[in-house]
């Protein structure tokens, strides 16, 4: 049994036209038992920047307390909101400053960052335990259901989906995916990020 | 085998703890309190997987052996650490920890002694009432640091008998007379189906008007 | 015990004098303006600080030298006064500039380098057992946030953003001359020639490539800067500060 599939849970994020999805279920559990429906995974960051902490339930908790810290620091010093992809290196150079003593948590980035023309570009990234950061142009998978959420986004995801066609992709691949795993489920919750505005939506889902 | 329950209902909280003290198969004692008084509205029960252990090198294993569940020392000692600092908080600032702060602080020491040689393998309950938004609340903690805000949970063996119960018959805007009902119907079947079920409970309380301890 | 100068307070470092001073800080200050004339302008499309460089003796080789230092793609450093306090703060600066790309996969802004230069030359006038770097700075970088930015940073700790300056040597001068010669729209190709010509103020001797140094910040195209950060062959980020060539400051100097 790995640390990494002890209390359950996955996340999914995805590329659309102008927009980006990041998705996650709700379970926490103790292995086969199931003890919480209502466990968050995914945080904001800021106003254009999710990320997701699917792993250890712990360690969830803990990283979410250190990138808040780190994140809110950022901000201060150098007055201004942090980039998705420099947040993405964050995140990784402090999983791998636990090279050998690692949190369990596999992250994954989705927001919307500021190319230097000023116009916002999409961008996801997923992450392995120790920092090893995987930049994609369509979708990244992570935690228990990740094999499953592998194999129902390949065949439902296509490039330029606009904002209420991602939502729709996103929700049924992670419901579908979440639905042959045992650790995963009990409930989800999609953000949709747009240029203007986050659309957040709970979703109901099979409770067995 | 140790078990701990708790439920939250309409303005209260109800937390209950076995109260057999085991060493190896021996029962040393059958009126332990395992539910500490943190403060005028914050309740706290604890069990402890057996003594000092390097947890996380040997990842989560539920309940372990019973022949070496005892009641370890070390969990006392995390419980009265948590109860003198939540106490010195509140000498300090003149008012005390919200339940939610309390549940923080109490998770965020469990993660750090995680990745230290010698865990505390503690697992908690903790209800509380909050005076600033009148609302029970209701902490599930295990000894990873691993917490969550539940409308009802469970620890121990107990719990794998406890929770499906309460997904039926749980409501959060019960009675206490309902919840306690509720409660009552956990135990019966904890001791109904476990094989070394506990026989006496200590059943405490928490709600507007504080703290107390419940007979049923 | 008390003297001309500093009197009782001139010693501990962390001792205010009766009027509020701190005397050692004031030392350095004079250090300072001891040391060579530097100088900063900001341009529409650049910023460029120069040097002047000069050696006691014609003996030393002066192509060693180096007094505008590279601290990382984006930032360089000029200063005045004593130089080997100035290459403990670059050593530092370059650390902390990797330190910063380490964690955030780029290079720092010219602010956030210099508050932390100028965080390490504040530790200097509280500590025990130090002196306060007998050095001025003057920081000028690029990046996406602010643009080029100068600053200058004193041994006090104290920091500043200018369109133009100057510190060293003749400092009072030079920037009387800065303040009739600048306007908001100058060119890069403007202040270098500028530069020079307030340089050449206060100039003892000849001026040439060899006793001259330059640094320029270029502030990149939109399309540049759409191209990416990172350059073509080495996929290390393309410099937006770099220093002249003896050839280049030749050139400018037959102008």
């Amino acid at each position: 049994m790995s640390a990494l599939e002890y209390n359950g849970g996955s996340v999914i994020a995805m590329v659309g036209k102008d927009c980006v999805a990041i998705a996650s279920d709700l379970r926490l559990g103790t292995q086969a038992l199931g003890i919480s429906s209502n466990f968050q995974r995914v945080f904001p960051m800021t106003d254009r920047l999710y990320v997701g902490l699917p792993g250890l339930g712990t360690d969830v908790t803990t990283l979410y307390e250190r990138f808040r810290y780190r994140v809110n620091m950022y901000t201060i010093k150098e007055e201004r909101e942090i980039n998705p992809e420099t947040f993405a290196h964050m995140v990784s150079s402090t999983l791998y400053q636990h090279r050998f003593g690692p949190y369990f948590i596999e992250p994954v980035v989705a927001g919307l960052s500021k190319s230097p023309t000023g116009a916002l570009k999409p961008f996801i990234a997923a992450m392995d335990l120790i920092g090893c950061i995987n930049f994609a142009k369509d979708f990244v998978v992570a935690g228990t259901a990740s094999s499953k959420l592998y194999g129902v986004a390949e065949g439902l995801w296509e490039p330029d989906l606009e904002p209420e066609d991602l939502f729709e992709t996103i929700s049924q691949t992670l419901l579908n995916a979440v639905d042959r795993d045992a650790f995963s489920g009990w409930g989800a919750v999609v953000h949709v990020i747009t240029k203007d505005r986050v659309i957040s939506r709970t979703l109901k889902a099979r409770m067995d | 085998m140790e078990t701990s329950f708790a439920l939250t209902g309409k303005g209260y909280v109800i937390v209950a703890a076995d109260t057999t003290a085991a060493r190896s198969i021996v029962k040393m004692k059958d009126d332990q309190d395992k539910i500490k008084e943190l403060g005028s509205h914050l309740l706290m029960a604890y069990s402890g997987e057996p003594g000092p252990s390097n947890a996380y090198i040997i990842m989560p294993t539920q309940p372990t052996d019973p022949l070496l569940s005892f009641y370890s020392g070390d969990t006392i000692q995390f419980a009265e650490y948590v109860e003198r600092n939540i106490r010195l908080y509140q000498i300090r600032h003149l008012y005390p920890l919200r339940p939610s702060a309390a549940a923080s602080w109490i998770r965020r020491s469990l993660a750090v002694s995680l990745r230290s040689r010698n865990a505390f393998t503690v697992n908690l309950l903790i209800g509380g009432y909050d005076l600033a938004d009148h609302k029970p609340t209701l902490y599930w903690i295990d000894y990873l640091g691993t917490v969550v805000e539940v409308p009802f949970a469970a620890h121990g063996y107990g719990s794998y008998f406890a929770l499906s119960l309460l997904d039926r018959y749980h409501n959060p805007d019960a009675t206490l007379e309902e919840g306690l009902a509720t409660l009552k119907r956990c135990i019966n079947e904890v001791s109904k189906r476990l094989v070394v079920s506990p026989d006496r409970y200590k059943v405490k309380v928490v709600d507007k008007d504080g703290v107390r301890e419940v007979e049923l | 015990m008390a003297s001309a100068d500093g009197g009782a307070y001139s010693y501990s470092l962390t001792v205010f004098s009766p009027s509020g001073k701190l005397v050692q800080i004031e030392h350095a200050l004079a250090a300072v303006s001891q040391g060579t004339t530097s100088l900063g302008i900001k341009a529409s499309n650049g910023i460029v600080i120069a040097t002047e460089k000069k050696s006691s003796s014609i003996l030393i080789d002066d192509s060693m030298i180096e007094k505008v230092a590279v601290v990382c793609p984006n930032i360089g450093i000029v200063y005045s006064g004593m130089g080997p306090d100035f290459r403990v703060l670059i050593a530092r600066a370059r650390k902390s500039a990797q330190a910063y790309w380490r964690v955030y996969g780029e290079y720092p802004p010219t602010k956030v380098l210099t508050q932390e230069i100028a965080t390490v030359m504040q530790e200097a006038t509280q500590s025990g057992g130090v002196r306060p770097f007998g050095v001025s700075l003057l920081v000028a970088g690029y990046d996406i946030h602010r643009g080029p930015c100068l600053y200058q940073v004193d041994p006090s700790g104290s920091f500043w953003a200018w369109k133009a300056s100057a510190i060293g040597k003749n400092m009072v001068n030079a920037k009387t001359f800065l303040e009739k010669r600048y306007n908001d729209d100058i060119s890069l190709e403007d202040a270098i020639h500028t530069a020079l010509l307030t340089l050449k103020e206060g100039f003892e001797g000849q001026m040439t490539e060899k006793t001259i140094e330059i640094g320029v910040v270029t502030v990149p195209t939109v399309e540049e800067l759409a191209a990416g950060k990172e350059g073509g062959e080495t996929g290390r980020p393309r410099p937006t500060f770099r220093k002249l060539t003896e050839e280049e400051v030749k050139d400018y100097l037959a102008l």
